[in-house]
């Protein structure tokens, strides 16, 4: 492995490329159309070089990580004898692109100077709409990839500057929302753009054949660091396994099985045992697994680690081809982002086994998508769309964070006063759930409620993809899993009634729809539970009296507001001799 | 006459004095944190005893101070209970979900500043066009104004749905708790922020309502201590945004003022601007921990819409992620700060990369060559080994340095480890440190889509001078002003501060259907609320500027743009806020829609004292400053390694007023009191009418 001879020259270097990421995201923020690139932040930008591998990458989605890589080698395999300065290339197909779901949108630009090829500039933009059966391109009940919108083998979307107006055309014919689109899509170019001009800058000041030579450096320096870190962790092998409940289209659970191996400085995570590929369009593409272990992996390690290829070396990740972590076509993958999240937990799950005093219990991510749509009185369509994340589980320090996105996603949520001011829905509650939080000595995060009441139309579709009805975010160490989800519907006329996890009905004017999100799992022994900490919750009303006494074995004396400390330890025992007895 | 600025710090407390000559003295002392107002009565004893000023001679007193955010770091402010619509107590505390570090499984949401159990509900609804859902059950209000009392708080937010839009409930609720209960402070949403979105008008409610009796207490302290001294000058405090306010109006106001003292900076970069006719600068400020920066267009530092406390140094480059403190929603001169000063410390990762902070050695035990117990090697050891700082004393020989125990450690900790010579290693410390300065540079600059090759450095702070050269060669800056007093350059600041108010009225219209009676008696009602305001801090109606602004954005987008507009509202004035809009989202953003609806979402008033009114504190007229001769003797030099390009140069060490209007070509090292300026070899550098320090940059780039 090759050392820097000028260890200032590399972290220069290592600071400007990332600088540089940095400013392509600020680029593609500023020039975005879209709610869901410029707030959801849903996109990524990079750095890669020449022969594929990424450099540096800006602000981005975690589980985008690992998408870069097979993207880039797709474009090469299919332009890379013939790349020449100005062109633009551009895919999302999951099949042939590398991609990971097809509103997924890359583009790649070649960085030269000189003559010589240093690299690409690259970005990722998440499309409000990419045409296919049901607009926004996140359905969850496709059955095939066709169903789910355009698709973009690796194409020329410029060639040495002009833009390739075929592809465009064909691009804008096929989606929903033309303008908003191409503006994203350029949005992406114009930060390459931007990269491309800072990497010749960077050629000019240092010469290409240093900063070629310090790219090397780089990628081998975070190699390094990564083996020296896996070197520190225990060698073995450890397993979890958690499911989905179900596809929307069958009953049965969907397995998601992890296996951690670590030797020495390698580390190999294998999904064999996992269930095979689904009807529905949840199947997860590879490199959004790949995905999704680099986020995993990345949050046990220094956080000053480099995020580039070099990081990845030392991974090697093992997914059967037509299985639901690394589906064939024309397999349907839309929603694959359900799968992604209960992926991720399963691997934190496995690394919790191998670092018990590191890794936190199940949390709560964005099961739930919820979209109410129809058309207003001037028959003027109207869609909401929104994604409900999130608590984390508990740490082994320290209770989780109650009400935060997950680690892999860090989505946003919406104003209830913006979505009434244009939507025709009341938001009557957005809460925490008390008791959701699984028990433990350190807490599991509560999950939330957030209820829709349709007001301004007669009818509208409602639409609900969600999870963790029958599997519950698991708990470690003996803490206790997260209250599990649920849906609910109530009408002047029939009452309350209970919903499953993916439905689509009418939703009638004064109806209301209610998304009750699981709670995160428990970290240790309930019983071990600091009182003191019990106490506090029982006052904020995060954990009800009852529940102290039934999970914690505290008993709080409710004229005083104090714990009775005698009764607790009565209690205590009683609790411990009677799990002895089981 | 006098007129004195004060900035309270978390270690010093800088006054500057300025007479109606124009002739400016500065004093600093220590701060004195059990109460920040004991450490200026000192500096102005010390003033007053040195005959600089007489207390009863001053004629205004300007004040830059951070109880607020220090009450909010710590925790420390009042009890707080928390009214809300049923159904919404939690909004406080669930946030935006986002957090600000990718990956860190250890990070923790900040505190809610009211803990639930002190957040209450009551039934009531609005719609968001402001009509009554479900009226106000006041016998709600009574019982949970009970349960608050019970538990002893002395500060109440109240922060319904929809009150922006009408404000009925919220103001039927105060006046039920100031019948009920008159000693409690009450901080209201329709009054503190009435603007759409709940989590943010919450959040800056609570805040105001969290600092309100800390700072109301403070700034009493400071009023009858300044009175018990002689002077009987009104006290303003400097808000977020850079104007001033009364004493009076910022402890019913806190939240407006949290920012105070890092506005003061870029407030005083602008005024200096003016007097030099730039308009357009990149303020650039760095200390011991810490460096920040500030775009200054068109005269005027840019403000944001609102910030976090607490967020700790995010790193600039990714201020693009947010949720790592409390969200104040007010308009605030926007830093990017990083966390790179004369103290980071500088070390050798894992992978073998030598990086410097964001760890810092602090004021104590201070950089090695302090000789104060401090082991690891600084950016402040490295520029003494360069000798860009004096290798045997700073602060004109009040502070030793030792420059062997510097190399030693550098030696020693980098230069050894990496086998390379300990001045290259020193240069390495230098260099890393500019490149993670340069990113607050982009922060403001590049990645609001503004060239840096645009604009005119301004650079001041302790260390703020030695770095400003290499800094700007990096952004490819040409120009650079370094100030008079560049060491307390924000108290300095605080002179040139006019009073402003600025107030915001939710509307949320499309353009094109836009009502205008209903606009212009909306701008009525902020003109009149503006006029109060001013006449309070006694301002007639003549002696303001009132500018109108409007938040337009495009259908379906989530954030505004703030442009210029007229009153009266026509049909006309409308379009042509429009238009201007357009121009400035092709500016922002690169691209600008004109066939898309666009909506008006927020009137903005900002009400200002008219320059010559006598309000502002100095007239466009500086005079060089005369501070105790620096000690640099002339005629001096020393060895000064500039890099590999230029290498070892035996340096002239000269003092500012060796300089004349006449370039002369570097390098040169200028020694001052409290900084040191670094000219590299081939710049050239005059002082200019104010005494400013002008360094020219462009053979270099």
């Amino acid at each position: 492995m090759a050392v820097s001879r000028d260890p200032i020259r590399l972290e220069l270097l290592k600071n400007a490329f990332s600088a540089i990421a940095d400013e392509m995201a600020a680029t593609v923020v500023r020039t975005a159309r879209s709610f869901v690139i410029k707030e959801a932040m849903d996109f990524s930008t990079g750095l890669i070089d020449a022969r594929g591998n990424l450099i540096a990458q800006g602000l981005c989605l975690p589980v985008h990580m690992g998408s870069f890589p097979p993207t880039i080698e797709a474009v090469l395999k299919r332009f890379g004898n013939e790349i020449r300065p100005g062109d633009v290339y551009a895919t999302n197909d999951p099949y042939v692109g590398g991609g990971t779901h097809l509103p997924d949108i890359y583009v790649f630009k070649p960085i030269f100077h000189d003559g010589t090829l240093l690299g690409f500039a690259a970005a990722i933009g998440h499309q409000t709409d990419i045409g296919g059966r049901v607009a926004g391109g996140n359905a969850c009940d496709n059955t095939e990839i066709f169903q789910e919108g355009i698709r973009l083998p690796p194409v020329r979307l410029m060639t040495e500057g002009r833009l390739n107006d075929d592809v465009m055309s064909i691009l804008r014919l096929n989606v929903r929302l033309p303008e908003k689109v191409e503006g994203d899509v350029m949005a992406t170019v114009a930060a390459c753009t931007r990269g491309e001009r800072a990497m010749q800058a960077l050629a000019r000041r240092y010469g290409v054949d240093v900063l070629l030579d310090e790219m090397d450096h780089l990628l081998d320096y975070t190699e390094r660091m990564t083996r020296a870190e896996f070197g520190n962790l225990p060698d073995g092998s450890w397993t979890f396994e958690d499911f989905l409940d179900d596809d929307g289209f069958s009953d049965d659970p969907i397995r998601i099985c992890v296996k951690v191996v670590k030797q020495d400085s390698d580390l190999i995570v294998d999904f064999t045992g996992s269930s095979p590929q689904v009807r529905g369009s949840i199947n997860l593409p590879i490199s959004m697994t790949r995905s999704c272990v680099y986020a995993c992996v990345r949050s046990i390690m220094d956080p000053n680690l480099p995020t580039n290829s070099g990081f990845m070396r030392p991974i090697r990740v093992i997914a059967e081809p037509g299985s639901i972590v690394n589906p064939t076509p024309p397999a349907p993958v839309a929603a694959r982002g359900l799968t992604s999240m209960r992926v991720t937990e399963a691997i934190w799950g496995a690394l919790a086994r191998m670092l018990p005093d590191k890794v936190f219990a199940c949390g709560v991510q964005g099961d739930f998508g919820v979209t109410i749509a129809g058309y207003d009185s001037d028959r003027k369509p109207f869609v909401l769309l929104e994604f409900l994340f999130g608590t984390w589980g508990g740490r082994p320090n320290k209770d989780a964070n109650d009400g935060l996105a997950s680690l892999a996603v860090n989505y946003s949520n919406s104003p209830v006063e913006v979505i009434e001011g244009e939507q025709p829905v009341r938001i009557e509650q957005y809460a925490f759930r008390p008791d959701s939080g699984g028990a433990g000595k350190y807490r599991g995060g509560l999950g939330l409620v957030r209820e829709y009441r349709l007001t301004g139309v007669d009818e509208a579709v409602l639409q609900v993809r969600s999870d963790r009805q029958k599997f519950r975010p698991y708990g470690l160490q003996g803490g206790r899993p997260g209250a599990s989800a649920a849906n609910f519907l109530s009408s002047g006329t029939e009452g309350e009634i209970r919903l499953p996890g993916k439905f689509m009905r009418t939703l009638r004017r004064g109806e209301s729809y209610r998304a009750v999100l699981a709670g995160g799992g428990g970290w240790g022994d309930p019983l071990e539970r600091d009182p003191a900490l019990v106490l506090e919750d029982v006052l904020d009303g995060k954990v009800s009296a009852a529940a102290a006494e039934r999970e914690y074995g505290v008993v709080i004396d409710t004229s005083t507001n104090r714990v009775d400390t005698a009764a607790t330890s009565r209690l205590r025992q009683q609790l411990r001799q009677a799990r002895a007895a089981e | 006459m006098h007129q004195v600025g004060v900035d309270v710090g978390g270690t010093f407390t800088d006054l500057v004095v300025a007479g109606t000559d124009g002739g400016i003295r500065t004093m600093k002392v220590l701060s004195t944190p059990d109460d920040y107002s004991r450490a200026i009565l000192q500096g102005f004893t010390r003033l007053s005893d040195a005959e600089a000023l007489h207390p009863q001679s001053v004629k205004r007193l300007v004040h830059a101070f951070t109880v607020a955010t220090n009450a909010l770091l710590t925790g420390e402010g009042a009890r707080v209970g928390l009214l809300t619509t049923r159904g919404f107590r939690d909004v406080l505390e669930i946030g935006r979900l986002r957090m600000p570090q990718l990956y860190n499984m250890d990070w923790d949401k900040p505190r809610p500043l009211v803990p639930r159990r002190l957040r209450l509900e009551v039934s009531e609804r609005m719609s968001a066009t402001g009509e009554v859902v479900v009226p106000l059950d006041r016998d709600d209000v009574v019982a949970a104004l009970d349960t608050l009392l019970a538990a002893g708080v002395d500060s109440v937010a109240v922060c319904l749905l929809h009150a922006y839009v009408n404000p009925a409930h919220e103001q039927e609720i105060v006046e039920i708790i100031r019948a009920r209960a008159p000693h409690l402070a009450v901080s209201a949403s329709h009054q503190i922020l009435p603007e759409i979105r709940e989590f943010e008008r919450t959040s800056t409610t609570v805040v105001n309502a969290f600092v309100k009796p800390v700072v109301d207490r403070y700034l009493a302290a400071l009023e009858s201590g300044l009175r018990r001294v002689g002077t009987a000058a009104p006290l303003m405090i400097m808000q977020s945004a850079g104007g001033v306010m009364k004493s009076s109006m910022a402890r019913e106001m806190p939240a407006y003022c949290i920012e105070s003292g890092p506005a003061a900076g870029a407030i005083g970069a602008a005024a200096l601007g003016r007097v030099l006719g730039i308009a357009n600068i990149i303020a650039f400020d760095m200390g011991g921990t810490t460096a920040k920066a500030c775009l200054i267009e068109g005269g005027e530092p840019r403000l944001a819409d609102e910030m976090e406390v607490g967020a700790g140094l995010n790193n600039a480059g990714q201020r693009l992620l947010k949720g790592g403190g409390y969200v104040v929603r007010t308009p605030t001169i926007d830093l990017a700060e990083i966390g790179a000063g004369g103290g980071s410390l500088a070390w050798i990762d894992k992978g073998g990369a030598l990086r410097v902070g964001p760890r810092s050695a602090g004021a104590d035990p201070g950089p090695v060559c302090y000789g104060r117990g401090g082991t690891v090697p600084t950016v402040t050891d490295a520029n003494v080994v360069l000798g860009f700082l004096n290798r045997t004393h700073l602060l004109d020989g009040a502070m030793p340095i030792d420059a062997a125990a510097a190399a030693a450690a550098i030696s020693r900790d980098i230069a050894g480890p990496l086998g390379m010579s300990v001045h290259e290693a020193a240069f390495g410390i230098h260099a890393v440190a500019n490149a993670t300065m340069t990113r607050a540079v982009q922060a403001v600059s590049s990645e609001i889509g503004r060239s840096p090759a645009d604009f005119t450095m301004v650079a001041f702070g302790g260390s703020g001078p030695v770095h400003a050269a290499t800094l700007a060669l990096h952004a490819g800056i040409a120009h650079i002003v370094i100030p008079p007093a560049s060491g307390v350059f924000s108290a300095f600041g605080l002179l040139f501060t006019r009073i402003e108010h600025r107030l915001v009225r939710t509307c949320w219209v499309d353009t094109r259907k836009a009502d205008l009676a209903r606009l212009n008696a909306l701008a009525e009602e902020l003109a009149a609320e503006a006029a109060e305001m001013m006449a309070a801090e006694g301002l007639s109606r003549d002696d303001s500027d009132f500018q109108l602004l409007m938040d337009i954005r495009y259908a379906g987008q989530s954030s505004e743009l703030s442009v210029v507009a007229e009153a009266p509202i026509t049909a006309a004035t409308l379009q042509n806020a429009v238009a201007e809009f357009h121009r400035e989202h092709e500016r922002t953003y690169g691209y600008c829609s004109p066939g898309e609806p666009t909506q008006l979402v927020n009137l903005r008033l900002r009400a200002r004292a008219r320059e010559g009114s006598g309000a502002e504190v100095l007239s466009a007229r500086i005079r060089p400053v005369t501070t105790a001769a620096s000690a640099a003797a002339q005629g001096v030099s020393r060895d000064v390694y500039f890099g590999p390009r230029d290498g070892w140069k035996t340096t002239p060490v000269i003092r500012r007023d060796a300089l004349t209007s006449k370039p002369m070509t570097g390098p040169f090292i200028i020694e001052e009191y409290d900084t040191t300026i670094v000219v590299p070899p081939g710049a050239l550098v005059r002082r200019d009418e104010t005494g400013s320090v002008r360094i020219d940059l462009s053979k270099l780039l």
